[in-house]
C-alpha cells in the first residue's frame, strides 16, 4: 500500500503548519529588534542560554531531507544508520564540551578559521575560510533543492515555490535577528521536530502491537527477503534467461542477490562487518565516522561550534553540548526506528525515501499529519538558517574585516553580514535553480556533497594537531591541509567507474558511497605531512603557541622554575 | 593490480578477520574508557565556577548519563 502524507492534508493541517511558520517567523523578527552590533549579529552579543543552545545544535544537525532520508535508509539498510547519530555524535560532543569548547571560547574568537590563523597563518585560515564558504553556500542550494524536490514528490506541492517561500522566510528572520533568532527558533523547531517524530513512533508502535511484535515482524521480513534472495540465486545459476514477465526478472545479478541476503540478516544490528554490501561497515563507522568524521563536525564545524561561542559563559558553553549530546539519544529513536516500523507494516515499497510519508499516511489523522510537515519544514529551516548565518560570519569576519577592512566598526561590521545574508538567498535561490536546470540523472547533488565533504578530515588533522603539539608549524599546515583535500579528491576519482575502467583497474574501495575511508586517507595524509614537514621546519613563534593545550600551565612553570632560580641565585651571592 | 590494490586487499583481508565480538568490545570499551574520564575530571572543569555544588549543576552527571546510555545501545543492539 503506497500512501503518500500528500494529498491527504486537510484545512486543520494547514491550519498547524501556519501556526508554525508564524509563531517562528515572529519570534526571529521580534528578537531582531534586539541588534545593535556585530557582536550581537554573530555571536548573539554572548547572551545565549545553554539550553537553547544545546536544542539548536540538535536541530541543526538534522535537516529536513534527514528525516525523511534516514528513515528511508533505516528501511532500506537496517539500523546501522543510527550510528550517525550515537556513536558519531555522543562521544564527541562530550569531548568537545570538556576540551576544545571552553579552549575555543577562552580565545574570545567568532570563527574556527580565525582561530587557525591565530594558531598558524592567514594562508591556512584564508583556505579554511573559502572551504567553509564553498561548502555552506553550496550547501544551502542544494538543502533547498532536495527538500522542495521532496516537499513536491510527498506534500504535492509546487517545487519552484517551495525554494522562494522556504529561502524568503528562513532569510527574512535570520537577515533581522541574526544568530540568537537562529538559536531561539531553533529551539522551537526542535521540539517540534521531535514531538512529530515522536508521535510516528508511539503510533507505529502501538499499530505493529509493541516492540516484541515489531522485532517478530522484522524477523519475517527477513525470512521472506532471504527466500526471495534464494530465489534470485536459483535465477542467476540457471541457463534459462530471464522471462520479461517474471517477476525474478527485475532482480538478476547475483551481485543484487548477496546484497539482498546481507541488509536482510543485518537489518537489526548496529555493528556491520567489514565486508557488508552496506555503507555503513565497522571499519568505516569506527575510524571514519566516530574518530575522524564526528569530531571534526562537532569539534571544527563553524555552523555548529559558532553557537557555542555565543554562550553566556564557558560554563553554559560547556553545558550546551552536554545537553546537546543527551538529546541526541533519543533522535534515532524518533527518526530511524520509524523506518524498521515501516517495514513491519509497509514491507513492499519500492523505494526506502517512501516509507516514512507512507507511514504518516497509514498512522496519522487529520490535524496530525500537519504536525509532522510542521517537523519536516523545522528540520529544514533549522538547518538553513544556521548555514546561513555561519557563512555570512565567515564572509564578514574572515574576508572582509580580514583583507579588506581590519578597522570595521561592530556597527558596519552587522551591515555587512547582513548584506551578505541578503546575498547568499538569492545565491541559494540561484544556485538551486541552476541544478534544477542540470541533466536529471548527472548525480550532481551526490558529487557535491560528497567533494564538499572532502575537506572535513583534512581540516580537523590540522586543527586536532595544532592544538596538541608545539611543533607544527603555519607552512607545514597549509602545504599539508592542500595534500590532504588533493588526497581525498583523488581517490574520490579514483573510485569513479569512467576513471578506473580507463586506467584498467579494480575500483580501490568495495562498499557504496564510501566517504568514511576518504575521511580516514585524507586525515592521515595530513596529520602524517603536517608532523613530518614541522620536524623538518624551525621553532614555532612563541605568540602562536598561545594556542596550545597546556601552554599557559607550562608557561607558568617555566616562570616558577625561573623565579626559583633568580632566588637561589640571589640567596647563593648573599652569603 | 597497483601496489594500492594489494595494500587495501591486505588491509580489508585483516579488517574482516576480526570477528564481531571482539569489534563490539572496541565499541564498548571505548566509550567506557570516555565515561571514565568524565568521570575523573577535575570538579573545576564540569561545575559553574560560582555554583552552589549541586548534583544537577555538575556537567558530569549529564555526560554520565548520555554515555551510560551510548554503553547500554551498544552493548545490546
Amino acid at each position: 500500500m503506497l500512501l503518500a502524507a500528500t494529498n491527504l492534508l486537510t484545512l486543520p493541517d494547514y491550519a498547524v503548519i501556519a501556526l508554525y511558520l508564524i509563531c517562528t517567523i515572529a519570534l526571529g523578527v521580534r528578537i531582531g529588534r534586539r541588534m545593535k552590533t556585530g557582536t550581537d549579529f554573530f555571536l548573539g552579543g554572548r547572551r545565549l542560554p545553554w539550553w537553547a543552545i544545546g536544542m539548536s545544535l540538535v536541530a541543526t544537525d538534522i535537516g529536513g531531507t534527514d528525516i525523511i532520508g534516514v528513515g528511508g535508509a533505516a528501511y532500506s539498510h537496517g539500523l546501522a544508520v543510527a550510528n550517525f547519530e550515537w556513536i558519531g555524535c555522543v562521544p564527541a560532543m562530550i569531548v568537545g564540551a570538556f576540551i576544545f569548547i571552553p579552549f575555543f571560547y577562552r580565545t574570545g574568537v567568532y570563527t574556527i578559521p580565525e582561530f587557525l590563523e591565530r594558531r598558524y597563518n592567514a594562508g591556512v585560515r584564508s583556505v579554511m575560510a573559502i572551504c567553509w564558504l564553498l561548502f555552506m553556500a553550496c550547501n544551502l542550494g542544494i538543502m533547498l533543492l532536495a527538500s522542495a524536490k521532496m516537499m513536491s514528490a510527498v506534500f504535492g506541492w509546487n517545487a519552484i515555490a517551495c525554494i522562494f517561500v522556504t529561502a524568503i522566510l528562513v532569510g527574512a528572520y535570520t537577515f533581522v535577528g541574526g544568530l540568537a533568532a537562529v538559536v531561539y527558533t531553533d529551539m522551537i523547531q526542535c521540539g517540534v521536530m521531535i514531538a512529530g517524530c515522536l508521535l510516528i513512533l508511539v503510533l507505529g508502535l502501538i499499530k505493529v502491537g509493541g516492540i516484541g511484535e515489531l522485532k517478530t515482524r522484522l524477523a519475517e521480513s527477513n525470512t521472506r527477503q532471504d527466500a526471495a534472495t534464494h530465489q534470485v540465486d536459483r535465477v542467476a545459476n540457471s541457463d534459462r534467461p530471464a522471462q520479461p514477465d517474471s517477476s525474478a526478472s527485475t532482480v538478476t545479478a547475483p551481485v543484487a542477490a548477496a546484497a539482498a541476503e546481507v541488509v536482510a540478516s543485518e537489518r537489526a544490528s548496529l555493528i556491520l562487518p567489514a565486508n557488508t554490501q552496506s555503507p555503513f561497515p565497522w571499519p568505516g563507522i569506527y575510524f571514519g565516522l566516530a574518530l575522524i568524521l564526528s569530531p571534526a563536525y562537532w569539534i571544527g564545524n563553524q555552523a555548529i561550534v559558532q553557537r557555542s561561542l555565543g554562550a553566556r559563559s564557558e560554563f553554559e558553553a560547556r553545558a550546551s553540548y552536554v545537553w546537546g549530546a543527551l538529546l541526541k539519544n533519543i533522535i534515532p529513536l524518533i527518526v530511524a526506528v520509524p523506518g524498521l516500523i515501516a517495514v513491519a507494516l509497509l514491507p513492499d515499497l519500492p523505494d526506502g525515501d517512501r516509507a516514512i510519508p507512507s507511514l504518516v499516511g497509514v498512522l496519522l489523522p487529520a490535524g496530525l499529519r500537519g504536525l509532522f510537515v510542521a517537523a519536516f519544514l523545522a528540520a529544514l529551516m533549522s538547518s538553513i538558517d544556521s548555514y546561513l548565518n555561519s557563512a555570512a560570519t565567515i564572509v564578514s569576519n574572515d574576508l572582509y574585516k580580514r583583507f579588506f577592512d581590519q578597522g570595521v566598526s561592530d556597527q558596519r561590521l552587522l551591515t555587512v553580514g547582513r548584506i551578505t545574508t541578503i546575498g547568499l538567498v538569492i545565491w541559494a535561490i540561484a544556485f538551486a535553480f541552476l541544478l534544477t536546470a542540470m541533466r536529471e540523472g548527472s548525480g550532481i547533488y551526490a558529487i557535491f556533497q560528497t567533494l564538499m565533504a572532502f575537506f572535513q578530515g583534512p581540516a580537523f588533522a590540522i586543527l586536532l594537531i595544532g592544538v596538541l603539539s608545539r611543533r607544527a608549524t603555519g607552512g607545514a599546515a597549509l602545504i599539508a591541509l592542500l595534500c590532504g583535500i588533493g588526497t581525498s579528491i583523488s581517490l574520490y576519482a579514483l573510485n569513479q567507474p569512467t576513471v578506473y575502467e580507463a586506467l584498467r583497474w579494480e575500483p580501490l574501495f568495495k562498499i557504496q558511497e564510501p566517504f568514511l575511508y576518504f575521511s580516514i586517507w585524507s586525515f592521515g595524509v595530513t596529520a602524517v605531512m603536517l608532523v613530518g614537514l614541522s620536524l623538518l621546519g624551525g621553532p614555532v613563534p612563541p605568540d602562536k603557541l598561545k594556542y596550545v593545550f597546556g601552554h599557559h600551565a607550562k608557561a607558568a612553570k617555566v616562570a616558577t622554575e625561573r623565579d626559583t632560580g633568580l632566588t637561589s641565585n640571589a640567596e647563593g651571592e648573599s652569603q | 593490480m597497483t601496489p594500492l590494490h594489494q595494500f587495501g586487499d591486505l588491509l580489508r583481508e585483516s579488517l574482516q578477520a576480526v570477528p564481531l565480538v571482539a569489534v563490539r568490545m572496541l565499541f564498548v570499551a571505548s566509550l567506557i574508557a570516555l565515561l571514565i574520564w568524565v568521570l575523573r575530571l577535575p570538579r573545576s572543569a564540569t561545575t559553574p565556577p560560582d555554583g552552589v555544588n549541586r548534583w544537577d549543576e555538575n556537567l558530569k552527571t549529564g555526560a554520565a548519563l548520555a554515555l551510560s546510555i551510548q554503553i547500554l545501545i551498544y552493548a545490546l543492539l
